[in-house]
């Protein structure tokens, strides 16, 4: 075994090469082209300026609407938080029967299309839908607008990312070793002090996992914010999707593309440093 | 702390569960609006679904697209990922961190990179396009696991159809692929979802002539929020439940087929 990796190490061999060439040609010209001719237009479009990032960094409103999108973006990513962690807890303390039925419910939810889960949304929030039903049932009459607000899109985003919370923390979790919890307990640990200096430590690298991961998805969310949300109080990537369409605004577009991949890039990269990426979605 | 975070939990589950439930009993819905609990139940939507090219169009060039994103990918990602976990050569990171790209920018991103990429090349609104851009956001995902697969594969296994006298070749077609086959099969399921679900890119370069599924879906709900909408989620909700479900009760069928074999064998061993 040693032997063969050495072998393979010192001899410069070919057939990597010829093996990765198709794929790595095939990225360059049909992904980094494009991508490239984002950050072309960035400059180029309507003429060769720095003035769309000038507009965008320094606009009222494209300041707004990036702040909305970071405040909506932790917003989602505490909630799903909050919602994951006693998830993942309950499954690793029922019978592997009720996890096992826990996990193809997440899993159900994962693979289900978000077009799908942001219209069942729709139905579940609308006037005539039971949310309201059951609002007018307790005596809030009328109900307030619940569809097409910022707590709609938000509360869609959260069911709609929360697997990939679910399933980051409840794999940590299930690597915990039992002796640690009684270790602790029978060192006097209990209730809230055994949660905050034993489980929470160990659960951290998972909290840390699904929270980069929910963070970056959501500050590059179209549709849900598009289809859900309140047309005031839009996020980056429904600005962008509106620049380009209605006004055919590429530089602005454009410019704000860039402004996003290189936030979204430099989490992912903070993250690569410490962590490895290949570990956030494997 | 433990009985306040089981009560969370369930709620939770009703919170997960609830959107993935209703969605049923709405396209068996007579309303023409949003309403729910529905009026009154019948399969008009269903009759309306399947007889509506508006609506079949799309679900066929989303079928189409996602079928040749796939074979796309695989023969691309295939290759790549022997030489990516097998051997070790300069700048290998580099290839590893390069292959997850398409994954870590967002889509919205790469969706005005195609239109504009695509345009020039007088490929945007067709189905072509669509497959360009979709192997190239599936490529991640299908790489990912066949990774797992290649790196969990027993290489002394390879080892010993060559010291038996066969060649590299062979051992290829004999020994490796066989057993890489499910890891395969996997792999590219993975990207044919991918591309069948992808909804930004498409919104934006897919056009009337290639107008995938969930381009229509986006649409529809933009507009007019049609209850068909409630018939295609159904329909969508019901090969996910088959696919997660199909291959634990075919293990369970297979089990209880083998359970009832070995008393036969202990009786005819008597």
């Amino acid at each position: 075994m040693g032997a063969t990796i050495s072998r393979l190490a010192d001899k410069p061999n070919l057939w990597p090469w010829l093996l990765l060439t198709p794929l790595a040609l095939y990225l360059a010209v049909f992904f980094a082209v494009p991508l490239f001719d984002v950050a072309v237009m960035s400059f180029t479009e309507p003429s060769l300026s720095f003035a769309n990032y000038e507009r965008v960094l320094t606009g009222k409103l494209y300041q707004q609407v990036f702040m909305n999108t970071f405040m909506t973006a932790g917003l989602v990513t505490l909630s799903c938080l909050l919602v994951g962690y006693p998830l993942a807890y309950l499954m690793n303390h029922v019978t592997r029967r009720t996890a096992m039925l826990i996990l193809l419910l997440v899993t159900m939810s994962f693979w289900t299309s978000f077009l799908v889960r942001t219209y069942a949304w729709m139905v579940l929030l609308g006037n005539n839908g039971p949310v309201v039903a059951f609002l007018a049932a307790i005596g809030v009459d009328p109900a307030p607008q619940l569809l097409f607000t910022r707590f709609s899109s938000t509360l869609a985003m959260v069911h709609i990312l929360a697997p990939y919370m679910i399933m980051n923390i409840y794999t940590v979790m299930q690597k915990i070793d039992p002796v640690l919890i009684r270790s602790a307990e029978s060192l006097g640990a209990r209730g809230w002090s055994l949660f905050r200096h034993v489980y929470l430590p160990l659960t951290a690298p998972g909290i840390a996992n699904g929270c980069v991961l929910v963070f970056v998805i959501c500050i590059g969310f179209y549709v849900t914010p598009v289809l859900l949300g309140s047309p005031r109080e839009q996020m980056v990537a429904g600005l962008i999707g509106t620049q380009i369409e209605e006004f055919l605004a590429f530089g602005m577009g454009s410019a704000m593309a860039i402004i996003l991949l290189v936030i979204t890039l430099a989490i992912l990269a903070v993250y690569h440093r410490r962590f490895g990426l290949d570990k956030l979605w494997g | 702390m433990n009985r306040l975070m089981r009560i969370l939990g369930v709620l939770v589950v009703i919170f997960i569960a609830a959107p993935l439930v209703i969605v049923v009993p709405m396209s068996f819905s007579d309303a023409r609006s949003l309403q729910f609990p529905p009026p009154g139940y019948w399969l008009g939507y269903y009759y309306a679904f399947f007889n509506d090219w508006g609506w079949l169009r799309p679900t066929w060039n989303s079928i189409i697209i996602a079928a040749a994103t796939m074979v796309l990918t695989m023969i691309l990602v295939v290759p790549a990922t022997f030489a990516l976990v097998r051997y070790r050569f300069y700048g290998k990171s580099v290839a590893d961190l390069m292959m997850m790209m398409p994954l870590a920018v967002p889509h919205i991103v790469m969706a005005v990179g195609y239109y504009s990429f695509l345009g020039d090349l007088r490929l945007v609104h067709t189905h072509f396009g669509v497959i360009l851009a979709h192997t190239c956001l599936a490529v991640p995902i299908a790489f990912l696991v066949l990774s797992a697969n290649l790196k969990g594969f027993d290489r002394t296994l390879e080892r010993a159809a060559q010291s038996l006298g066969a060649s590299p070749v062979r051992t290829f077609m004999h020994v490796t692929l066989p057993i890489l086959r499910p890891g395969i099969m996997i792999s590219a399921l993975f990207a044919f979802i991918q591309s069948f679900d992808e909804t930004v890119v498409a919104i934006f370069i897919s056009g009337r002539n290639a107008e995938t599924l969930p381009r229509k879906m986006f649409d529809s709900i933009r507009q007019e929020a049609d209850p068909v909408i409630a018939v295609i989620s159904t329909l969508l909700f019901a090969v996910v439940i088959l696919a997660l479900v199909a291959p634990a009760g075919w293990k369970s069928i297979r089990k209880r087929l083998r359970s009832k074999t070995p008393p036969a064998a202990i009786l005819g061993s008597q």
